[in-house]
């Protein structure tokens, strides 16, 4: 998914404090690459390695380089390095662009911005952005739930019961992020999920209908975003399904490459699903502080039978 | 109903693994499944009632299966028991 530079300048503009410094023809590239990179080498002319298809950022050294060449040569080097096809350079600093540099963009159809934030804060801020645009997405069947901290994604059949789950889990203060829909970003490791819109949360509880799960029980019943921490999939309870009886192994699940852990839990009538989910939320708790319940019992278990077998040997 | 007396013969006993093991069988089964060591009687379905027994090496437990597949479940829990787990 490409962006188009209008597009970038419009959404941005404010954020990274931008202004145009050529024509706004010059806005017509596309943005492809979600890095990006400091000229300098490739104004001295070496440009073997010239990474143009990111968006070259021109801070003190290479506005203060540009300087230090005469007029003929800077308009050279900067002729040979517009002939590659950038999406777009930018100033920092608030530094003013050489005069061949806005004449020769403008001809090249290249645009330049200029902004008054400093080299390394627009360059982090610039990442951050970059980075979350061309995230690897994607969006599943599910509900996403934040239960005292830890980020939930259930998921399960239509109709096995998620969005009454969540709702319960909802009355017991914890909050819903979205029902049904869930869009998944990966952000460096982390799996962040989002609803697919902008609508609101609302829920459909058979029978009823859609409700409005901010109107019904407040701002605190809902969130924005949360990282995956757990999937749990709810399935119909059979008989021959090997579920986890102790906890020593996890199973796991890849989502956009990264693997998270997913408890299988089986759901039948009269079992209340929201209290387990609350207590696989702080079991995973205990877990990230160091407290394995199931390898403190089967250690305390092993001692034992060490013992009592040597007390046998001893008395044979 | 089956009675069998059997001797755990898996060095480390009946810790977490082989408990598990005897566990995943039983619950394949129909028939009830009971183990019984000293004054316990435990649910052989269930893990924290198996671990409970802390069915050490060279103690002896007796296994009883009740229901209509009991002679199939009776002959895996040996067959578990006499290959060690597959431990050793």
């Amino acid at each position: 998914m490409n962006l188009s530079l209008k597009e970038f300048f419009e959404i941005k503009q404010e954020e990274l404090s931008l202004s145009l410094v050529t024509n706004p023809e010059t806005l017509n590239n596309e943005i492809i690459s979600r890095h990006i990179n400091r000229p300098s080498l490739a104004l001295t002319g070496f440009f073997e390695r010239f990474s143009y298809k990111r968006i070259q950022i021109l801070g003190e050294t290479e506005i203060g380089y540009m300087q230090s060449l005469s007029d003929e040569l800077l308009y050279d080097r900067l002729k040979e390095m517009l002939i590659y096809d950038i999406p777009c350079l930018i100033i920092t600093k608030g530094l003013s662009a050489p005069k061949q540099l806005e004449f020769l963009a403008n001809e090249m159809k290249i645009a330049v911005l200029k902004t008054s934030q400093t080299t390394d804060r627009f360059s982090h801020n610039l990442r951050r952005f970059l980075d979350d645009y061309f995230a690897p997405s994607r969006t599943l069947h599910g509900t996403m739930i934040d239960v005292f901290g830890v980020g939930i994604l259930l998921t399960g059949k239509s109709g096995i019961g998620k969005s009454e789950c969540a709702l319960d889990l909802v009355e017991r203060g914890h909050k819903v992020i979205t029902d049904d829909a869930v869009k998944i970003k990966l952000n460096d490791d982390k799996l962040i999920a989002m609803p697919t819109n902008d609508f609101g949360h609302f829920m459909e509880i058979r029978g009823v209908g859609l409700i409005d799960v901010e109107k019904m029980f407040g701002i605190q019943a809902v969130g924005l975003e949360k990282q995956i921490d757990i999937q749990l999939e709810l399935m119909p309870w059979q008989d021959n399904m090997d579920y986890e009886r102790i906890g020593l192994s996890d199973n796991y699940v890849e989502i956009l490459g990264e693997k998270r852990p997913i408890i299988y839990l089986p759901v039948s009538p009269g079992k209340n699903v929201s209290v387990i989910i609350e207590v696989v939320a702080m079991n995973y708790i205990l877990k990230t502080f160091g407290y394995e319940a199931a390898k403190v019992y089967t250690n305390k278990l092993q001692e034992k039978l060490r013992e009592k077998s040597e007390r046998r040997k001893r008395k044979l | 109903m089956i009675r069998k007396k059997i001797k755990i013969e898996n060095k480390l006993g009946l810790h977490a693994r082989p408990a598990t093991m005897i566990v995943k069988t039983a619950t394949q089964y129909r028939s009830d499944c009971r183990l019984i060591k000293d004054d316990m009687d435990i649910n052989g379905k269930s893990i924290m009632g198996v671990m409970m027994l802390a069915a050490e090496y060279g103690s002896e437990i007796e296994l009883v299966t009740d229901g209509i597949d009991e002679e199939h479940l009776m002959n895996e829990l040996v067959n578990l028991f006499k290959s060690k787990f597959n431990e050793e």
